[in-house]
């Protein structure tokens, strides 16, 4: 009877509750991966992992049928996500000593890998036929003499505009080959106000790096140099805030809190939902936009082109194709990008997909299989490239320290916290410390 | 956590009928089988243990990930005085966890009163409230209360009823980390699961007694619910503390990994995670687990101090 009031918890219960709850956080921190091999038998398997959506997938697996056809003993097993976890299960997979042996690598994360010696120089492999690959491709993933990552393809970014919205507001959509970054943010706003607010006519990503990429470029800076550091003037980081506070005090642009998008293929976009009649892309999903958009939708060169000191485009990277150091199979893996790279039947699957094939010979050899939307892509790819365009830099070891500081700083901006000046400044300070780091 | 909110209905009971030295061959078997179910643990425990040490080691070095560590004494450390970030992301976790905890844990208490007084149909009632313990840290609800939190969400839709126009509960980041401070209270049902069971073992005589001697109800809470159950509040408090010091999945899908927006939702295990597997710094996001170990201990050893004044150990 005495014991009845007896609390089942004693204090030497929580103490040791408590220790191994806080202990928790240590050892997720110090794991290790597993590792486990998979080939057997004369049979030689490669791990291929790239990131992109199941209709990228589709296209990659028949061209994967095609390349182990014609390399009978290579099978090749593939593994694909979205881009942010694709990034963070790359880094564990590296760290935990198995990487894939062929994968795809992002431009801001390529001197991340190759400067702490885990991808293999793609000149050393003789399976690889590079003749064909134009030297200022080359040179985007090349550190030091030795290449790193070669590019799956080539494309740039765009501005696409939902053209149905802007007929039925009555506004005329200005000439792209000569419009100026004034001339946008008219447009943006005066489809603003035909629509009565329903549609804001600008919705281009403030936090994404291609933009200001793209305007340093057009004011004859390099974003970055040729000697891997930070080229942009902190004016033009302020310009390009500031430029967003101003539309958006215009109506142009929406107003602070409106983007909360959650996913980020074309049918998740605002384009797709209505809300906003223009945004900047990458264009080789042009096709993917024009699919989930209900209504006609344009491609269009960015502003700017014609009215800044140069023209600001260059033909970049898709993503790139890299081979670990570790690669069990090496010589197996160099055939692989070989095939991804040279082989016209393999291309003939994949389209443009990853950009405008880099072998001219390939590219050529696709033109008549494309649907009228990748068409579009194709021909302003070419028509771009035929101007004479400033030359571009491999991204430096830190870029997606930059990246993210970008992304922190617009939110900042957008939410009036600091303002354009400030946030240039910190961008600076933030960006050199982790390039030069 | 759950193993040991299990063993402890056993662990008094062989104290209590006490008085025998001698250990029995059939108590020796018991022990023998004890171990034998214990065995998946410890083998568990492996690892746990090896990556518990090699991070203390590692907290030393520069590691990278990819290329071997080299020793660099006290400079993780003495770096993470000078990271504006971290600084922001221990504001962060302060913040939620002085907010969340509390609240959470009153309203864990208030609702277990609630279903203590003899409901009808009480399992569903506790496993309705349960669920949402169950489901707060998954991907899923946090995706869901983006959406309900949303600029077209229910909360947002709610306010307009009556004409206010809500804010951008998510990506201002003013409002982001009360949006999961709401979703954290919303998760009281383990609390509340405990309270529940603590409530029950307060004897109904006590409260005769008081309402014979003409306490009211608010005096009997006081001076009976609230000391016989205070090792339970104890508990609660400590583990509610831990587990949200180490928040890292409500911040991490909120914000899509980033801690954003501006870093307002960067909690201190997301920001580890991005100096580790981002930013490739191990060295330094290992020597940051160690912080938030004696940081957590620190509160802990201030808890159990405190304690001796208000938890009230009835045996």
């Amino acid at each position: 009877m005495k014991k009845t009031a007896n609390t089942p918890i004693s204090r030497r219960l929580v103490l040791g509750a408590a220790m191994v709850a806080a202990g928790l956080t240590i050892s997720a921190c110090g794991g290790g991966g597993a590792t486990s091999s998979g080939s057997g038998g004369g049979n030689v398997e490669l791990n291929f992992v790239f990131w992109g959506d199941a209709n990228r997938a589709k296209m990659t697996e028949a061209a994967l049928r095609i390349f182990e056809k014609k390399n009978p003993g290579i099978t090749v097993k593939t593994e694909y996500q979205d881009s942010a976890p694709y990034a963070d299960k790359l880094a564990t997979r590296f760290a935990g000593g198995n990487p894939p042996d062929v994968l795809a690598m992002a431009n801001r994360s390529l001197l991340e890998y190759a400067q702490r010696g885990t991808l293999a120089d793609l000149k050393s492999f003789p399976e690889l036929n590079l003749d064909k690959v134009p030297e200022t491709t080359l040179s985007r993933g090349e550190v030091d003499g030795k290449l790193y990552g070669l590019a799956t393809g080539v494309t740039t970014i765009g501005m696409v505009v939902n053209k149905t919205i802007t007929d039925q507001a009555g506004v005329t959509i200005p000439d792209d080959k000569t419009w100026s970054w004034e001339d946008y943010a008219k447009f943006a706003t005066e489809v603003t106000q035909k629509t009565g607010g329903k549609v804001y006519g600008a919705g281009y990503d403030v936090a994404t790096e291609t933009g200001p990429i793209m305007l340093a470029r057009q004011r004859g800076e390099d974003f970055y140099t040729k000697d891997n550091k930070l080229g942009v003037s902190e004016k033009t980081i302020e310009d390009w805030f500031q430029y967003s506070v101003d539309l958006r005090k215009a109506g142009g642009y929406p107003p602070a809190g409106f983007f909360e998008q959650i996913g980020g293929s074309p049918a998740q976009s605002y384009l797709a939902k209505g809300t906003v009649a223009s945004q900047i892309i990458p264009i080789n999903n042009f096709r993917g936009y024009n699919e989930a958009v209900e209504g006609e939708v344009v491609l269009l060169r960015i502003p700017g082109e014609t009215s800044g000191e140069r023209r600001g485009y260059s033909a970049d990277p898709t993503m790139l194709w890299s081979i670990a150091a570790k690669s069990k199979h090496p010589k197996e893996a160099a055939k692989l990008v070989d095939f991804l790279t040279n082989d016209a039947e393999g291309a003939a699957e994949v389209l443009t997909q990853r950009g405008v094939p880099i072998n001219p010979a390939v590219a050529d050899s696709i033109t008549p299989k494309l649907s009228a939307d990748d068409k579009t892509f194709v021909d302003l790819m070419a028509a771009i490239q035929e101007d004479d365009l400033p030359p571009a830099y491999v991204y430096p070891k830190g870029a997606s320290v930059v990246a993210d500081t970008l992304k922190q700083l617009t939110t900042e901006v957008e939410f009036g916290r600091i303002s354009p000046a400030d946030a240039a400044k910190t961008f600076m300070e933030k960006s050199n410390a982790a390039i030069n780091k | 956590m759950t193993v040991l909110t299990k063993q402890p209905p056993g662990a008094p009971a062989p104290a209590a009928a006490g008085g025998t030295p001698r250990i029995r061959p059939s108590r020796r078997r018991k022990q023998r089988s004890g171990y034998l179910f214990l065995l998946p643990w410890f083998l568990g425990m492996l690892f746990t243990v090896i990556p518990f040490f090699a991070s203390l080691y590692l907290a030393f070095t520069d590691y990278n990930l990819f290329t071997e560590p080299n020793f660099v004494g006290l400079a993780n450390f003495q770096a993470m005085f000078e990271d504006p970030r971290l600084i922001q992301s221990l504001k962060v976790t302060f913040i939620y966890t002085f907010v969340s905890v509390p609240i959470s844990l009153a309203v864990a208490l208030l609702v277990a009163l609630v279903l203590n007084r003899g409901l009808q149909g009480l399992s569903i009632y506790r496993s309705v409230y349960y669920l949402p313990s169950l489901l707060g840290g998954s991907v899923a609800i946090v995706m869901l209360w983006r959406y309900i939190f949303g600029n077209d969400g229910i909360v947002n839709g709610f306010l307009g009823i009556f004409g206010i126009q809500g804010p951008a509960w998510v990506t201002d980041p003013q409002f982001s980390l009360s949006t999961l401070i709401v979703l954290n209270v919303w998760t009281f049902g383990s609390p509340m699961v405990i309270f529940l069971a603590g409530l029950r073992q307060v004897p109904g005589m006590y409260y005769e007694a008081a309402s014979i001697d003409g306490a009211s109800r608010w005096r009997q809470f006081r001076s009976i619910t609230l000391p016989l159950i205070s090792p339970i509040i104890f508990f609660n408090l400590i583990m509610q503390l831990i587990g949200s010091f180490q928040t890292f999945t409500q911040g991490y899908v909120m914000s899509g990994g980033t801690g954003g927006p501006a870093d307002s939702t960067l909690f201190y295990n997301l920001y580890l995670y991005q100096k580790g597997f981002t930013e490739f710094e191990m060295g330094y996001a290992s020597a940051m687990a160690w912080l938030l170990l004696m940081i957590i201990a620190i509160f802990t050893a201030i808890n159990f101090i405190a304690s001796k004044f208000w938890v009230f150990y009835d045996n």
